[in-house]
C-alpha cells in the first residue's frame, strides 16, 4: 500500500462523520466515503505531495456529495439526503447580528438538539461548520469548497449565526 | 473597525489565526463593546457545544476493513523489470515447493475429501435415525409382515427397496415410512432387537461420494449410535441403532444374505 494510502486511511472517521452530518443517515454516510476513497484511488496520481491530503479528501468527499445530492433532487422517488436550506433563508437576515441567544440557554442545550440544529442548516453551511470544527484552515477550506478565502470567511461567519438562530428555537 | 467586522472575524480571534495588529485592534474593540463581548462569549459557547457535544460518528470497522481492502488490491502499478524482479525469487521457491509438495498435498486431499464424505453420509444416517425416533408417528405403515409392508412403497418412491428378509424373533419388522436421505427419498424400515429399534434406510446410491470403494460393507459409529451401510447394485443401505455392534452387525448379515 502507498504512503498517500495508509495517510489517507487514517482520515476515515473524520470523513465518515462529515458525510454522516451531511447525508443524515448511516447508509448514505457509508456509501459516499466508500465511494470518495474508491475515486481518491482513482485519482491518486493527481494528488500533489505535501500539500494536505486531508482537505483533499474532503474536496472529493464534498464534490461526490454534491453530485449525488444533485442527482438525488432530479429523481422525486429518491430521498435520504437533507434538503432543507434554512441557513438561505436566515443568513440574508441581518437581525440575527443583533440578536443574543442567551449563554444560559445555549449551555442547556443537549446533543440532539444541536444536531437537529445543524442539520436544519443548508448543506453548504454545515460543511464549513463541520470542516472549520475540524480544524481546517480558512485557506484549506476554500481548497475543499473551490471558493476565495474572503467567501468562506463570510459563509462561516452566517452559518454559524444561522445555526444560531436554529438553536435558539431548540433552546427555550 | 465596527461591530460588523468584528463579529465577522470573530471565530479568526478565537482560534488565534489573525496578525498581532489584528488581535490588538479586536481586543480593544471588545473592551469598549459591550455587545459585541457578549456576543463573543455566546460563540465560544456555541463552539464549545459543537466540540463536545455535537454527536460524532466515526466509520464502522466494517467500512474500514472495506476501503483498507479497496486500496490494497489496487496497489500502484510497477513496470516491466522492477515488477518481475522481486517476484521471481518466491516464484521459482514456490514452483519448487509445488513440485514437491503437490502428490503429498494431493494424497492428503483425497484422503481428507474421503474422510469428509463419509463423515457427512454416516452423520445422515443417524440424523436420519434420530429422526425416525423422535417423530410422532414414525412408521405410516404398521408391520403385518414384510409383504404387506413392501407393496405399500409402490407409488411413494421412484424405486424398489429390495430388502427380503422378513423379520425374525431377534429382529422382528416393526413396519416402513418414507423419508429423505440426504437429497433424495428414502424407504424406512424399522426392525427391533428387544426394545431397541433399528432403522434401515434405502435410496439410490448414485451420485453419492460412497465411503467404500467397491460398495463393500462399512461398520462404524458416530455419536454412540452403530451405523453398517453397503451397496448393492444402485441402491444403497444403512443401518443404524443403539444396538451392539454385533448384534447389528448380525441384522447386516441377514438383509445382505437374501437378495
Amino acid at each position: 500500500m502507498s504512503t498517500v494510502a495508509n495517510e489517507a486511511l487514517a482520515y476515515v472517521d473524520a470523513l465518515h462523520n462529515l458525510a454522516r452530518h451531511l447525508t443524515g443517515n448511516q447508509a448514505d454516510a457509508e456509501d459516499l466515503v466508500q465511494e470518495t476513497y474508491a475515486r481518491a484511488l482513482k485519482a491518486e496520481h493527481q494528488f500533489t505531495p505535501g500539500t494536505n491530503l486531508k482537505a483533499w479528501l474532503f474536496r472529493i468527499l464534498r464534490n461526490t456529495f454534491v453530485s449525488l445530492y444533485r442527482r438525488r433532487r432530479r429523481d422525486p422517488t429518491v430521498g435520504g439526503l437533507d434538503t432543507v436550506d434554512a441557513y438561505s433563508q436566515g443568513a440574508t437576515d441581518e437581525a440575527w447580528l443583533r440578536d443574543d441567544l442567551e449563554l444560559g440557554r445555549l449551555r442547556k442545550v443537549v446533543a440532539e438538539e444541536i444536531e437537529a440544529a445543524l442539520m436544519m442548516l443548508s448543506e453548504e453551511a454545515r460543511t464549513v461548520i463541520l470542516l472549520d470544527l475540524e480544524g481546517l484552515t480558512e485557506v484549506q477550506v476554500s481548497d475543499v469548497l473551490g471558493c476565495p478565502v474572503g467567501t468562506v470567511k463570510s459563509r462561516l461567519s452566517r452559518a454559524r449565526a444561522a445555526l444560531r438562530l436554529s438553536l435558539r428555537d431548540y433552546a427555550r | 473597525m465596527n461591530c460588523d467586522d468584528v463579529r465577522m472575524t470573530l471565530r479568526d480571534y478565537q482560534e488565534g489565526r489573525l496578525p498581532t495588529a489584528a488581535l490588538g485592534e479586536i481586543r480593544a474593540h471588545l473592551e469598549a463593546c459591550p455587545d459585541c463581548t457578549h456576543v463573543d462569549a455566546v460563540e465560544q459557547e456555541l463552539t464549545s457545544a459543537l466540540e463536545h457535544r455535537l454527536p460524532q460518528y466515526p466509520a464502522s470497522l466494517a467500512l474500514k476493513r472495506r476501503i483498507a481492502a479497496q486500496w490494497k488490491v489496487s496497489t500502484p502499478k510497477r513496470s516491466g523489470w522492477s515488477w518481475w524482479r522481486p517476484s521471481l525469487i518466491p516464484a521459482f521457491a514456490f514452483v519448487a515447493l509445488v513440485l514437491v509438495g503437490a502428490p503429498i498435498v494431493y494424497y492428503e486431499r483425497v484422503a481428507f475429501r474421503d474422510a469428509n464424505a463419509t463423515s457427512a453420509i454416516v452423520g445422515e444416517a443417524v440424523n436420519d435415525h434420530l429422526r425416525v425416533l423422535s417423530s410422532q408417528r414414525p412408521l405410516e405403515i404398521e408391520s403385518g409382515g414384510l409383504h404387506q409392508v413392501k407393496p405399500w412403497f409402490e407409488g411413494r418412491l421412484d424405486f424398489a427397496p429390495s430388502v427380503s428378509f422378513e423379520g425374525d424373533i431377534d429382529f422382528p419388522l416393526k413396519g416402513g415410512a418414507v423419508g429423505y436421505f440426504l437429497d433424495r427419498k428414502a424407504a424406512v424400515l424399522v426392525y427391533a432387537h428387544r426394545l431397541h429399534p433399528i432403522s434401515l434406510f434405502v435410496f439410490r446410491a448414485s451420485g453419492l461420494h460412497w465411503p467404500t470403494k467397491d460398495g463393500g460393507t462399512l461398520t462404524t459409529q458416530e455419536r454412540g449410535f452403530n451405523v453398517v451401510m453397503w451397496r448393492q447394485s444402485s441402491l444403497g443401505y444403512a443401518l443404524v441403532s443403539d444396538v451392539d455392534r454385533r448384534a447389528l452387525a448380525s441384522l447386516a448379515a441377514k438383509l445382505q444374505s437374501m437378495p
